[in-house]
């Protein structure tokens, strides 16, 4: 997935672990988008993966666009101005396309046999990743590095650079508002009560179809921030990218326990850090058949994942 | 402001191709409690949750409080706000949210945070074991609770008219007592009450009027006591 080993040469199991946790908590923000979807409407989202790879697709043109493509030839402020930008721009872009997506294929098939929704969902994924290889062709291309990579630990054999720091400073404060959110407001209570129980929600006058609309704005203003951070941070970005990440996300999705929210960022970080440990120690080739071999364990003795506690019907 | 305070003339609605109500007309005036009886499948949940728009009518007229619900198409969330609260079959608790967060969602479509927090407060001296529960989930609540905590729930939307679909549904005698007893009182204090029961006995005792349902068509109405004494009635639902 990225190599900043490269120029450390020999790393520690610290080391590993931080750039477990630093990958874990982006996909759990990816894992976010399809557990709430999941949790509300119990449908797997195929195309949420491929939503972040649009998302990251424009954060690249909006660089690209602004001309702000390298740290040493932009100032600080149009560096700091077009990762705002960013920020704000594809987390907007990407609310507003799910939003779409839902209102247009999904809502009218709301009562339709579950595996209609999955294929159409399928579907999406497909014109999405059809799109983002004519918007930016079928190779890797390169995202503006703009984010210094210089050390800022001191401690022996462990490095915490400005990339690290940027996605643990967006990421953690992102999974923190979001859990107050659904906590604490009334409109999150509504998202958590339609989740459970859509027909008393609706008893309890509560709009279902614009609880689901959020929940999909939400979803999707994630995969968009999640989209930035992974540009900026693995410097890449590809029209199949999302079909990975979003595995390993819907990986930690089912992980943490479907439909559950500090399951997904659970089963993201520990995706993350299995993943990142067992690159470091077995190879990079082993490290899909790793995280999917815990996967399977886990469900086999955790049937509900590693938090859910109830058992709903599965796809 | 007419005596009825809902009024459904020849009420059709059904799943997919089959059509479960056939030209059911009933009538609640404010201040009464009316009971719907019949067996398990007549229609009698099919017609609460068409009054309160979760499944769609498919004709005729429900007139609640001056207006045709089915005719302006108000959606189901829009409905409680004009006065229409449902107690569902089966509680239909949050169950993973607290007892009081069930009950703030009971609140939803109210602006007024004191008038709301006095409800609570009312709701918890109405069943004092919610109180004592408040915090936990509401799965975690026995049957008769959560049952309780449905009727709360259902009041804190300030209802004109209180729909109960078979609030005595697996509840110990004991406990089916006390919430028939609270219906009472809640009617004595001038709610209005559509109560649908499967316990003919107990709902038409209540009842100051009743309905008797039979796959999808009202068959007998007429007041509670005269209902209970019918020897049709008592063979076919009180088992006599
Ligand atoms: N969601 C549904 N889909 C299809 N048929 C239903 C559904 N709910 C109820 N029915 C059918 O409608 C009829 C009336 O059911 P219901 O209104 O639940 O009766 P009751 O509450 O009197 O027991 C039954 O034949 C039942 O099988
Ligand atoms: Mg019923």
């Amino acid at each position: 997935m990225l190599d900043v080993f490269a120029q450390t040469g020999a790393a520690g199991f610290e080391q590993f672990l931080l750039l477990g946790l630093v990958m874990g908590s982006l996909y759990a923000l990816i894992a976010l988008g399809y557990t709430m979807v999941y949790g509300i409407i119990e449908l797997i989202n195929f195309a949420h993966g491929d939503l972040f790879m649009l998302g990251g697709f424009l954060a690249w043109q909006l660089a690209w666009t602004l001309g702000v493509r390298t740290l040493d030839a932009s100032s600080t402020g149009a560096v700091v101005g077009a990762v705002a930008l960013m920020l704000v721009t594809a987390p907007l872009a990407c609310a507003a396309l799910n939003v779409a997506t839902d209102r247009v294929i999904y809502r009218p098939l709301r009562s339709a046999p579950k595996l209609t929704v999955i294929v159409s969902a399928i579907g999406v994924s497909f014109v999405f990743m059809n799109v983002g290889s004519l918007w930016l062709g079928t190779s890797p291309v390169k995202f503006p590095d703009l984010v210094p990579d210089a050390n800022l630990v001191t401690a022996a054999g462990v490095r915490f650079t400005w990339k690290d720091l940027m996605v643990v400073g967006v990421t953690v404060p992102t999974m923190v508002a979001l859990t107050l959110f659904v906590k604490f407001t009334p409109l999150g209570k509504a998202m958590r009560a339609t989740a459970q129980n859509p027909t008393a929600a609706k008893l309890m006058g509560i709009n279902v179809d614009r609880v689901i609309a959020v929940t999909f704005a939400i979803g999707g203003s994630l995969a968009g921030v999640a989209a930035v951070v992974n540009g900026l941070y693995n410097k890449s970005v590809h029209y199949q990218m999302g079909f990975q990440n979003g595995l390993y996300a819907f990986t930690a999705a089912v992980l943490g326990g479907i439909g559950n929210i500090p399951g997904a960022v659970l089963g993201g970080l520990v995706i993350g850090v299995v993943g990142e440990l067992s690159k470091a120690y077995l190879g990079t080739k082993w490290s899909e058949a790793v995280v999917f071999t815990i996967l399977i364990v886990i469900l086999v003795f955790r049937p509900s994942g590693l938090l859910g506690a109830r058992t709903r019907e599965k796809v | 402001m007419s005596a009825a305070l809902l009024e459904v003339t020849d009420l059709e609605a059904g799943y997919g191709p089959i059509n479960v109500l056939h030209k059911l007309s009933l009538r609640v005036d404010r201040g009464e409690i009316v009971a719907m009886i019949g067996a398990n499948g007549a229609g009698k949940t099919t017609t609460l949750m068409c009054l309160s728009g979760v499944v769609k009518a498919r004709g005729g007229k429900v007139v609640f409080d001056g207006r045709d619900l089915v005719a302006e198409r108000v959606p189901a969330h829009n409905i409680v706000r004009l006065g229409l609260a449902q107690s569902p079959e089966g509680r239909k608790i949050f169950s993973r949210l607290t007892v009081l967060e069930n009950l703030e969602m009971g609140a939803f479509t109210r602006a007024d945070k004191d008038g709301v927090r006095a409800d609570i407060e009312k709701s918890f001296v109405m069943f004092p074991i919610l109180r004592e529960r408040q915090h936990q989930a509401g799965g975690l609540l026995s049957g008769g609770q959560q049952q309780m905590l449905a009727i709360a729930r259902a009041l804190m939307a300030r209802p004109k008219l209180l729909l109960l679909d078979e609030p005595s549904l697996g509840l110990a005698p004991q406990i089916v007592v006390q919430i028939f007893d609270v219906i009472k009182e809640l009617n004595r204090q001038g709610m209005s009450v559509l109560l649908v029961e499967q316990n003919a006995r107990m709902a038409l005792k209540v009842a100051h009027r009743g309905y008797v349902l039979e796959t999808g068509r009202i068959t007998f109405t007429d007041t509670g006591e005269t209902l209970l004494n019918d020897p049709r009635i008592r063979a076919a639902y009180l088992g006599e």
